[in-house]
């Protein structure tokens, strides 16, 4: 936050602008907060609960990913480190006994450290072969979760893993699951919103935007874009396990390339700039496939055909709205 | 059994998925050295091409000379429409043309399974009987498999090589600008490409078809596959894609045999980041700029 008012001191008048905008957003989380203290109890059943839940987790899958893209990477490996975090958490409850609570931490770093060693590796490559690669990585988290039936008892998956529960609270139950879930929705949030505005957060715009001319200034890009990779699938790791102690099943399904697609479209439907558009996406995006319930293979097809139908017709996603609104009108 | 004979037929193997990966990789970089695009819906013409032959040849009885016609103008015609349509406006930026791919890949893969449901459904053979050759035994199948493949990347690679239209492709790929000042209509070359590309894949689905079951999904594997083979032997270089295609499917038979299929998978795509770190632009690819 220092370093927004350090460059902004010349001109008061500006200074004063973002810091009116920073006061209008810090109020907004915290109405956020406020209504969501009263979610549970306003939604007229538990599945709206469920969808509620689902929603947030999206939600810190979505802005992790973003987190990624914002150094011009795109991930097709999200929902493997998902897995990753997952099977970690859920093992080390089950096998070791260790509380939720902190397996959810330990998944999250240790997920962190393969994306670290792994990015370090494929991140030389550029653009279209990293995505090819992360493709070929989420194919083997499948293939070793299939096949390791010692540890992630193959296809059947598994069960039973314990829910959260901190000093005597249960997060268990969908209701207060919800608070668990949007007070680590909230954290993710926050710590993004930290993140576009720290040194790093400039960094990794900058290499986004051109990543020959970033490099030329001396920003070392390679290493800036280990970190995001490493810090957004670290995160997909926590998000993993959150799915594993909340619906208290995971199996080699629950964490497919589909998933991974579905994160990107979260992105792109919501638009690919900000990282409001990451949460925009997963609120729009959740949703929707579990009101049409009933037709298998219809609501892939709307995912698709929306993702499709943005990348037409509104490139920079649904926040893009309000501006291309405000243009029309002052073109009138 | 004993080792040779082993070997053998583990070489035959090989050749049968080799040519079907080189016809599915040639494709992909085809595209990708063309147009700048990572084809992320490549598979799902290979499933086109599955359910255009399980369609024509089990259900409707037509001889499978015309079953491979069908497929290779039906799928090349709504290939070079879908680039039209589609991707033309998006390919500007890579990413953006690549996750245009990964929508049209979700619409048309769930789009077979809604018409068709997911329950894997066998096809008749082409061919029936047994080749003796030595101590081997080959199913004629197999060998009708591998005929074919290689007479159409023969028939493709002299298209590109002799043809007006095909230089004008190699044109494009090496430089677009260049080809633009010469007078080539690349608008026009795009479409074309890309309807040739998934046409690739159409034969080596339908080819395959009895090979392997059909269903929706039997396009993933065989995409997966085209990657590595792209990795291999060097993004946009098409005999590298053969090449590679080859190598890969080798590689797979004869670690199969002799590993297990499991380690097999896990050695290739050891073998793909081993090439990545060694030689990152594949073994005949042209460093990029």
């Amino acid at each position: 936050m220092n370093s927004s008012d350090s460059t902004a001191a010349g001109r008061p008048h500006e200074r004063e602008g973002t810091m009116n905008r920073f006061v209008l957003r810090l109020g907004l989380v915290a109405a956020a907060c406020v209504i969501a203290a009263f979610v549970p109890g306003l939604l007229p059943n538990l599945f709206y609960v469920h969808i509620a839940n689902l929603t947030l987790i999206s939600g810190i899958f979505a802005l992790s990913l973003w987190i990624i893209y914002s150094v011009g990477q795109l991930s097709l490996s999200h929902a493997a480190f998902a897995g990753i975090g997952a099977y970690a958490s859920a093992l080390l409850t089950l096998r070791l006994g260790i509380p939720p609570i902190f397996s959810l931490v330990i998944a999250g770093l240790l997920t962190a450290t393969v994306a670290a060693l792994l990015g370090s590796v494929i991140l030389r490559l550029r653009g279209v072969y990293f995505v090819l690669v992360t493709f070929l990585v989420g194919q083997m988290f499948t293939l070793v979760a299939l096949n390791w039936q010692d540890v992630t008892n193959g296809a059947n998956g598994l069960i039973s893993i314990s829910p959260i529960t901190v000093l005597g609270l249960n997060f268990g139950p969908r209701p207060m699951f919800f608070y668990f879930a949007f007070g680590m929705f909230m954290a993710t949030l926050l710590f993004t919103w930290a993140l576009t505005r720290s040194t790093f957060g400039r960094a990794f715009n900058s290499i986004e935007q051109n990543i020959d001319l970033a490099e030329i200034c001396g920003i070392d890009t390679a290493r800036y874009q280990v970190v995001a990779f490493t810090i957004g699938s670290g995160i997909a790791g926590v998000g993993g396990a959150l799915i594993a102690h909340y619906i208290r099943y995971i199996s080699p399904d629950t964490f497919t390339f589909h998933n991974s697609v579905a994160y990107i479209t979260m992105l792109v439907v919501g638009g690919r700039s900000l990282f409001w558009g990451a949460v925009v996406g997963a609120a729009f995006l959740t949703p929707l496939p579990e009101f049409l319930r009933d037709f298998e293979g219809l609501q892939r097809i709307i995912y698709g055909a929306i993702m499709i139908l943005v990348l037409r017709i509104l490139p920079g996603g649904l926040i893009s709205i309000p501006d291309k609104l405000a243009r029309l009108g002052g073109r009138k | 059994m004993d080792i040779v004979t082993l070997l053998t037929q583990a070489g035959v193997n090989g050749l049968v998925i080799g040519t079907m990966y080189a016809l599915m990789a040639i494709g992909f970089t085809l595209v990708f050295g063309i147009m700048r695009v990572v084809n992320f819906a490549h598979g799902e013409f290979y499933m086109a091409g599955s359910f255009i032959a399980f369609l024509t040849y089990a259900q409707w009885q037509l001889p499978f000379a015309a079953t491979i016609v069908i497929a290779i103008l039906l799928v090349g015609f709504v290939g070079a429409l879908i680039e039209w349509v589609l991707i033309r406006p998006l390919r500007a930026d890579e990413l953006t043309g690549m996750i245009a791919t990964l929508g049209i890949s979700v619409v048309l893969q769930n789009s077979a399974l809604m018409f068709f449901g997911a329950s894997p459904r066998p096809m008749p053979e082409v061919i029936s009987g047994l080749v003796r050759i030595g101590p081997a035994v080959f199913s004629w199948s197999r060998i009708f498999v591998i005929v074919s493949a290689v007479l159409v990347i023969g028939v493709f690679w002299l298209f590109m090589q002799k043809s007006r239209t095909g230089r004008a492709m190699r044109a494009v790929a090496q430089d677009r600008e260049a080809a633009l000042i010469q007078g080539i209509d690349v608008e026009r070359i795009f479409p074309l490409a890309f309807g040739i590309s998934v046409a690739l894949a159409a034969v080596a689905g339908a080819l395959m078809a009895p090979v392997f079951s059909v269903s929706p999904f039997v396009g993933i594997t065989p995409m997966l596959k085209a990657f590595i083979v792209v990795i291999l032997g060097g993004l946009g270089s098409i005999p590298g894609a053969v090449l590679g295609g080859l190598l890969l499917g080798m590689i797979e038979s004869f670690g199969a045999t002799m590993l297990g299929a499991m380690i097999a998978d896990m050695l290739q795509l050891a073998l793909v980041i081993a090439i990545l770190l060694i030689r990152p632009s594949g073994l005949l690819g042209r460093k990029e700029a």
